[in-house]
């Protein structure tokens, strides 16, 4: 009996302990993550942290001072390059290693072995666009030049320092909550948060929704409702620039594919928050004399936020800026002579094509006049919380992957169809490592002209300046030689001429220097206007912000920061100023609509997206169901079966204004009824009224401010973890506002004005995060306010490790 | 005295090592110490959950609770309170029950003398 009952009370104990040491379904491992001595109290930071202790690191070649300024920042100061990005990964893995791996997973499709299922899907997509592949090819080119294996690999061995020294208990908390363990870094890892920044710049598509649209309106219409240039635009390169080079031979359009094709392949078809503005004033224009550069690049706005602040100094450079966890270098920034910027180009890089195979085995596929092998390979997936190993099995055609096949009716004849994809993500090459260890280190335009080519996807529009008084701006990248149009429709995988088969030279890339204006500046518009000899593609983002940047850099002079930090936060809305007034009229020739207080408040509105603005919440609302009411009927761009693309903003004004008898403002789906354009904007700004009031009840200043209306979410990188994310932001601006912040948390994810110097330039920055990935720090979240407002941070540039400066608040030495 | 060792030694072996040597602090003083299994597992709750609960509420201190708000929101507790309780209970039924095993296996094994 007592043996039983000794053996009995064991086994309870034991078995309690066992099951609290590991994670049960959702939950983490209860017993090390409530300890108070292990748990996720102790990732916890106080407002005054301790200063962090000397280290000794095997693999340091000498001594690494790190000195931290009161944002957190580190200044890393190493006696050699290999010691320098040794000490760069070391320290970003202390504040952001869940981070970097977060994002490396992404790009291997392996998110579901630590999210379960639920992550399935975007693993499943993630390797269909062959991320894993891509960053295999592009750690090979890292590996291949010594400059970017020697950075790739200390790197590699500085993260790997932290990793083996972090015990569970100063793991970062979502190791904890998830219950698994960080694995080794490498250059390959690098390699896929690379791909990340590809995707998520290149990998979009409207080509099947522009197929739809043409199958069902013919060439001749769609010609004239999606024109491959925009009628309101101000091109990156100035209108009238001539271009310095003789063009190669541009493939001549060949026979287009006749077939429709009625699929709706799940693909984000435009992402309005995506772009960025960047620009640079030449001194002639400013009030040193000397240039001025600004950037602020929009992306998803996540916590922890996807820059990284840091300043890196070596015998060979001394720069600061921003760079992505997981990504050595910095990515965008400063050193004493130079400053760069970049911007997404977002040319047409990613395209689909038609195929046909042979028989429903889909072993064979149709090629110039012949067919050819399929060939299939099987990822398999471990994830979590599923017993056996999950697989996708995946066909390939010359073109890549069958990126969706199923439930689709055949077309030709009996054969069944599926759509292959090529696009920029595997195939490009380049070197970003060693693109960044040149700027890093630049000194002027040649330097530059360096960079250049090294940059292949995603495509940067590479801002630069030097207080040599240079400022250029350049779309750089490696971009298809297409015939006109190639890529807008989906393309006939069995034609030969369909293929992507060169690229343009990329000293051919759109590219000003010094432009008689007096500044260069992109927001992602149209690199060039229609002088230029090749085609891109046949919608880039909306020209307002570029519009607008360029109204006020031409009327700025003698620039400052501020002018600038304050142009970084402009509200004006140029869409307004160019259909407001039309729409005024049209609703000022109805009584009911006069009547109506919404009118009143928007014929007194500013034309600003201030966050206070009513006329702003009204307007954009307006708009967007305008835009919707006019070409739903026709263009359907919700129906299930054969989405289409809506004409763009640009095209719909131009017709209002222009055009206001045309037949696509009858609404089709009211047999009895022709209505007119008055008659659309009318009912629709009766039904936008009605829908606010609904959603915010009855106007009033504060209730549909538009501030409170829009607001910014920055979520977590799991949306899941609620608390750790900063939601309902205030602030101005808007997708197509210089202040690109949008209500589906997008925004300029980073500041930056620098001034440049012929001794020692000054910068400020800021961006919507903190330095610290950890949400149980104080410096987690501490520049959204700021941020929220349009204020910048003066940057930390320290001239060398001696340089007293009182916003350093303490050193950590790392020592082999 | 049980109570006293048992929170500066758990306390030590927490510090150095993994949050299980916490039991096993129970069982081996509990084995040693203790003379009813009431006794036991009451002493072991009773230190474990005193000093999980003294250093959680100095870590929530420190930090100015930085975190458990954030914390209890995402096991949808209802306040910081609760997630206070929950931890206290979690250390206090691990180490009662490590410390009720200790009192058993020492009743098992080892002849009861009259110290």
């Amino acid at each position: 009996m007592k043996y039983l009952r000794a053996f009995l009370s064991l086994v309870i104990a034991g078995g309690l302990t066992y099951l609290l040491n590991r994670p049960l379904g959702v939950l983490p491992a209860v017993g090390p993550f409530f300890s108070p001595f292990t748990g996720f109290w102790q990732n916890a930071d106080a407002p005054l942290k301790l200063p962090p202790a000397d280290m000794k690191l095997v693999g340091l070649k000498g001594e690494v001072t790190v000195k931290y300024d009161d944002n957190g920042v580190p200044h890393v100061f190493a006696d050699n390059d290999e010691d320098l990005y040794f000490a760069q990964g070391y320290i970003i893995a202390r504040d952001r290693l869940w981070q970097m791996d977060f994002y490396s997973r992404v790009a291997a499709g392996r998110l579901s072995e630590i999210m379960g299922p639920l992550a399935l899907d975007f693993d499943r997509y993630n390797r269909r666009l062959q991320l894993p592949e891509g960053a295999q090819r592009l750690a090979e080119y890292f590996l291949h030049d010594p400059i970017s294996k020697m950075i790739a690999e200390s790197y590699s061995a500085g993260v790997n320092a932290y990793i083996e020294q972090v015990t569970y208990k100063d793991l970062p908390i979502e190791y904890k909550i998830l219950g698994y363990q960080p694995e080794a870094w490498s250059p390959l890892k690098t390699a896929l948060v690379e791909m990340v920044m590809r995707k998520d710049m290149n990998a979009r598509s409207d080509d099947y929704r522009m197929s739809n649209a043409l199958a069902k309106h013919g060439k001749e219409v769609i010609n004239d409702l999606f024109p491959d240039y925009p009628i309101e635009e101000s091109p990156i390169v100035p209108t009238g620039t001539k271009w310095d080079f003789t063009p190669v031979a541009v493939p001549k359009v060949p026979e287009m594919m006749k077939a429709t094709i009625a699929a709706n392949l799940d693909v984000e078809a435009e992402n309005p928050g995506i772009g960025s503005n960047n620009w640079a004033v030449h001194g002639s224009r400013t009030a040193t004399g000397l240039p001025l550069l600004a950037n602020d690049p929009h992306l998803g706005l996540s916590l922890p936020s996807i820059w990284y602040q840091m300043q890196l100094v070596s015998p060979t450079v001394n720069v600061y800026g921003v760079c992505v966890p997981g990504w050595p270098g910095i990515g965008i920034g400063f050193n004493k002579d130079i400053a760069w910027g970049m911007t997404n180009v977002g040319s047409d890089v990613f395209d689909f094509y038609q195929i046909q195979f042979k028989d429903k085995t889909l072993k064979e596929y149709k090629y110039d006049g012949q067919w050819r092998p399929v060939t299939m390979r099987v990822n398999e997936f471990k994830v979590k919380g599923l017993p056996t190993i999950t697989t996708d099995t995946v066909l390939y055609t010359h073109h890549g992957p069958i990126l969706y096949s199923e439930g689709q009716k055949p077309f030709f004849g009996d054969l069944p169809i599926g759509h292959a994809l090529t696009w920029v993500g595997p195939v490009a090459q380049g070197n970003s490592l060693k693109a960044l260890y040149i700027s890093n280190r630049g000194k002027n335009y040649e330097d530059y002209q360096k960079i250049r080519p090294l940059l292949a996807a995603p495509g940067f529009n590479l801002v630069f300046a030097s207080n040599q008084n240079d400022i250029a701006i350049t779309s750089a990248g490696h971009f298809p030689l297409k015939w006109k149009e190639q890529g807008k429709f989906i393309l006939d995988g069995s034609n030969p001429e369909h293929d992507w088969r060169a690229w343009i030279p990329v000293e051919h890339n759109p590219s000003v220097k010094n432009p008689t204006r007096g500044f260069v500046s992109s927001a992602n518009q149209f690199p060039a206007d229609k002088s230029y000899p090749y085609y891109l593609g046949w919608k880039f983002a909306p020209g307002e912000r570029g519009i607008r940047i360029n109204e006020r850099l031409s009327a700025m002079q003698k620039a400052t920061v501020d002018s600038l930090r304050l142009m970084q936060s402009d509200n004006f809305n140029i869409e307004a100023r160019r259909i407001l007034p039309d729409l005024l009229k049209i609703l000022g020739g109805d009584a009911s609509s006069k009547a109506n207080p919404a009118y009143a408040v928007l014929t007194k509105w500013n034309l600003k997206n201030d966050p206070s603005e009513v006329g702003a919440t009204i307007f954009e609302r307006l708009v967007r169901e305008l835009r919707l009411a006019i070409w739903e009927d026709d263009f359907p761009s919700k129906d299930e079966k054969t989405p289409m693309s809506l004409p763009t903003r640009d095209r719909t004004w131009e017709l209002l204004k222009k055009q206001p008898e045309a037949k696509w403002f009858d609404d089709t789906r009211t047999p009895n009824k022709v209505e007119t354009a008055d008659d659309i904007v009318k009912t629709t700004f009766k039904a936008t009224i009605d829908s606010l009031t609904a959603k915010y009840g009855p106007m009033t200043p504060a209730t549909w401010a538009w501030g409170t209306t829009k607001s910014t979410d920055i979520k977590h990188l799991v949306p899941l973890f609620k608390s750790f994310s900063r939601m309902d932001v205030i602030n101005g601006g808007g997708a197509n506002i210089i202040n690109a912040t949008t209500d589906a948390g997008h925004g300029p994810s980073w500041r930056m004005v620098v001034q440049l110097d012929k001794t020692w330039p000054k910068a400020y920055g800021l961006y919507p995060g903190g330095q610290s990935g950890n949400p149980g720090s104080p410096l987690y979240d501490n520049m959204i306010d700021k941020w929220a407002k349009g204020e910048l941070n003066e940057l930390v540039f320290l001239k060398s490790k001696e340089e007293k400066h009182p916003k350093v608040v303490s050193t950590m030495k790392l020592q082999h | 005295m049980v109570y006293i060792l048992i929170i500066i030694l758990s306390a030590i072996a927490q510090y150095f090592g993994p949050w299980w040597l916490m039991p096993i602090v129970c069982f081996v003083l509990c084995f040693w110490k203790t003379k009813s299994v009431k006794e036991a597992f009451g002493v072991a709750f009773a230190a474990v959950s005193t000093l999980w609960l003294a250093l959680a509420l100095y870590q929530n201190f420190l930090t100015q609770g930085v975190i458990t708000l954030k914390i209890a929101d995402l096991f949808r507790i209802p306040n910081a309170a609760l997630l206070f309780t929950a931890v206290t209970l979690v250390g206090g039924l691990v180490a009662g029950v490590a410390g009720m095993a200790g009192y058993y296996c020492r009743a098992a094994f080892v002849p009861m003398n009259r110290s």
